[in-house]
């Protein structure tokens, strides 16, 4: 006998989970199935501090969040089919599942498809050799299974995923040995690309890959450069050395099984199904949400997957119109606050953005070479322009991007970012700061060092967020690398503190020549040069 | 290679030692972490050789959609080893074509 479910969610990712979440806590009875032996979708490979603010789960780390979200399943009733990969759809709402081999068919009055994303690919000459493989590869070898991919890796993407994986890779001990990207600009986030700039990481833009060397493995990669209309520039090829490469060129939406039970697509040819404002694709009583529905992040596809989840409790009479048009509601402005700023769905693929919203001059030599230059950093408002006496803190956050734990971590209100997430944060030039460090482990870009210029008559002190082992001990000496990761003067470590509440990100504290106090911005030990 | 010590993952969980073997050879690995890891883990990348053109394949996606990394595991040919647990006494082997090495 065919079984049945008010609702079935197919994938337990984020955007799946947050949708069964929100239907079971109305009565739905709800199955969510996945491909995979464990629920989680992408969520338990991020390993780093979430943007956003409270409500979006900021300064949490990805992994973290789908622990919360598998025990919420739990606790509502939401029936998880793991090892069930959804093969067919139908449009009276029927499922075709394999389970163990086994093919077996589940009904449901609605549907809600959330089966995230699937990575891009880029042919080259040798792509399909051992040692080339996606970016997600990567992350769920080294952050689930605990094996490194490889032990150097050219990384080909500098979206947000090529970024984190990177920094991600380095924390796993591999070395990577460059970021390469078509595009004569960085993708991803500033902070992304300024956190594994400074530890000496080249960023070759305007870059392409040629071809990957080897028979049998990966033994080594050919960049070469390309002009504006991405056309390899002869002679400029540049060999690599590296075994691994991985590539992060974009996701595209897996919407195969709403194509196959007949939905609209947004463009007749394209990937991405057409839908009204409450999620509910031309099919009536089925719904989408998460990466499906538009490529974004993981906070937003748990407010989307709400959002449908509430959609389907409406559209099977359990939940009143009034109540889920203002749940909805609600949800759209927390979306909304995700959804503004310099890398909003309506700035993507701009290039001529020349001020931040606040006005301030954007920083061309971040977006250019992944780093601030010098002479822009002091033109930002979480950076002071006068001297300041003692320890204080320097903000290193120029892009509007949707992030404000930095304002919370302070409890003495030195920090502000003010109601619209995406502002930039101000650090106020009459401040109490106590040098406690919070701000500095909870901001999820890391881009906040405590700067002590008073420390003695030569030396200045400089604090800066640490994710790599083993933590330096006291008294080792090293070198001071700079925000381009350049090799800038002798540092010592002078404390490096842990908490529970910094969760795994350390507070290095090094001394450095007092004209070195806004330039170290990383820290290299001896013996690891 | 395997991650000794993670800066944020403090311990993956995995389960007891168990021997197995490829193409012969005796290996380790941790009981139910798909066999990708193992196999990685102690260095071994290609998995299979096509069809037509003998090219090696190795890992490609880790979670069971692109097929690169099939294998003959205890003599069943095209198994996914990145998504399939790793089982005491397991016979591995690289897969040509469709099958093992006459
Ligand atoms: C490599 C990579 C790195 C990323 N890094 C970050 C990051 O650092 N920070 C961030 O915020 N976001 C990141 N993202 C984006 C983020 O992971 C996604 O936006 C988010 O996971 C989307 O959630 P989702 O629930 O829509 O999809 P997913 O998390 O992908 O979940 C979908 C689930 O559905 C399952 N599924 C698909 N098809 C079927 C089927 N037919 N039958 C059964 N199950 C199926 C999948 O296996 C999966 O478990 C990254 C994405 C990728 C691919
Ligand atoms: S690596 Fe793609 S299926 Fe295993």
């Amino acid at each position: 006998m065919m079984k049945r479910y008010d609702l079935i969610v197919i994938g337990a990712g984020p955007a799946g989970l947050s949708a069964a979440i929100q239907a079971a806590k109305n009565g739905v009875k709800v199955a969510v199935f996945d491909e995979n032996k464990s629920p989680g979708g992408q969520l338990f490979k991020q390993i780093h501090k979430f943007f956003g603010s409270k409500e979006h789960k900021a300064k949490v780390r990805g992994f973290r969040i789908g622990q919360e979200l598998l025990k919420e399943a739990e606790q509502t009733g939401v029936m998880v089919h793991l090892n069930a990969i959804v093969m067919g759809l139908y449009n009276n709402k029927e499922i075709m599942v394999n389970e163990n081999d086994q093919t077996n068919h589940y009904k449901a009055d609605s549907i809600i498809i959330a089966t995230g994303a699937r990575e891009n690919m880029i042919p080259f000459e040798g792509w399909t050799l051992p040692g080339v493989m996606g970016a997600g590869a990567a992350q769920t070898m080294m952050n689930l299974h605990g094996v490194k991919p490889g032990s150097k890796v050219l990384m080909v993407g500098s979206g947000n995923v090529g970024l984190v994986v990177s920094y991600q890779l380095l924390q796993a001990g591999v070395e990577v040995v460059a970021i390469i990207d078509a595009a004569p600009r960085v993708g991803g986030y500033g902070v992304h690309a300024s956190k594994v700039t400074r530890t000496g990481v080249p960023l070759y833009l305007s870059h392409t890959i040629v071809k990957a060397e080897g028979t049998e493995t990966v033994s080594g990669a050919v960049i070469a450069q390309v002009n504006s209309s991405f056309q390899k520039i002869e002679g400029t090829e540049k060999h690599l050395d590296v075994d691994t490469i991985c590539i992060a060129v974009g996701l595209s939406p897996m919407s195969k099984l709403l194509k196959m039970a007949g939905c609209k697509m947004e463009e007749a040819a394209g990937d991405i199904p057409g839908v009204d404002e409450n999620n509910q694709t031309s099919l009536e009583g089925v719904f989408i949400a998460g990466d499906v529905a538009k490529i974004e992040e993981a906070s937003s596809a748990m407010i989307t997957g709400r959002i449908s989840g509430i959609s389907a409790g409406r559209y099977l009479g359990y939940i009143d119109d009034e109540v889920a048009g203002n749940d909805i509601s609600k949800l759209k402005n927390s979306l909304a606050q995700l959804h503004k700023g310099m890398f909003s769905p309506e700035n993507k693929g701009r290039i001529d953005i020349e001020e931040t919203d606040e006005g301030y001059k954007t920083s061309e030599s971040l977006l250019k070479k992944g780093y601030i230059d010098d002479n822009e950093i002091l033109s930002f408002p979480g950076v002071p322009k006068k001297k300041v006496v003692g320890i204080h803190p320097v903000i290193e956050c120029v892009q509007n991007i949707p992030c404000n734990p930095c304002q919370d971590a302070c409890k003495n209100g030195c920090i502000k970012v003010g109601e619209i997430i995406t502002k930039l944060p101000a650090v106020d030039p009459d401040m109490n700061c106590i040098g406690c460090g919070l701000c500095v482990a909870l901001c999820p870009g890391q881009a906040i060092f405590l700067v002590d210029d008073d420390y003695s008559d030569d030396y200045a002190t400089v604090t800066l967020p640490y994710e790599f082992l083993p933590y330096p001990k006291a008294g080792t000496k090293g070198i001071a690398l700079s925000r381009e990761g350049k090799r800038v003067c002798e540092a010592e470590v002078l404390y490096c503190r842990t908490n529970t509440a910094m969760d795994h990100t350390a507070l290095l504290t090094i001394k450095v020549p007092k004209e070195m106090s806004m330039k170290a911005r990383f820290f290299t030990a001896k013996e690891a040069l | 290679m395997r991650i000794d010590k993670h800066p944020v993952l403090e311990e993956f969980e995995k389960g007891e030692v168990v021997e197995f073997t490829f193409d012969g050879k005796n290996m380790f690995g941790y009981e139910g972490e798909p066999i990708v890891a193992a196999l990685q883990a102690s260095g071994v990348k290609v998995h299979r050789h096509t069809t037509k053109t003998g090219e090696p394949r190795g890992v490609f996606c880790a979670i069971g959609r692109c097929t690169d990394c099939v294998m003959v595991v205890n003599g069943k040919p095209n198994v996914r080893t990145c998504v399939t647990p790793l089982e005491k006494g397991m016979q591995i082997e690289t897969q040509y074509g469709i099958g093992t090495k006459e």
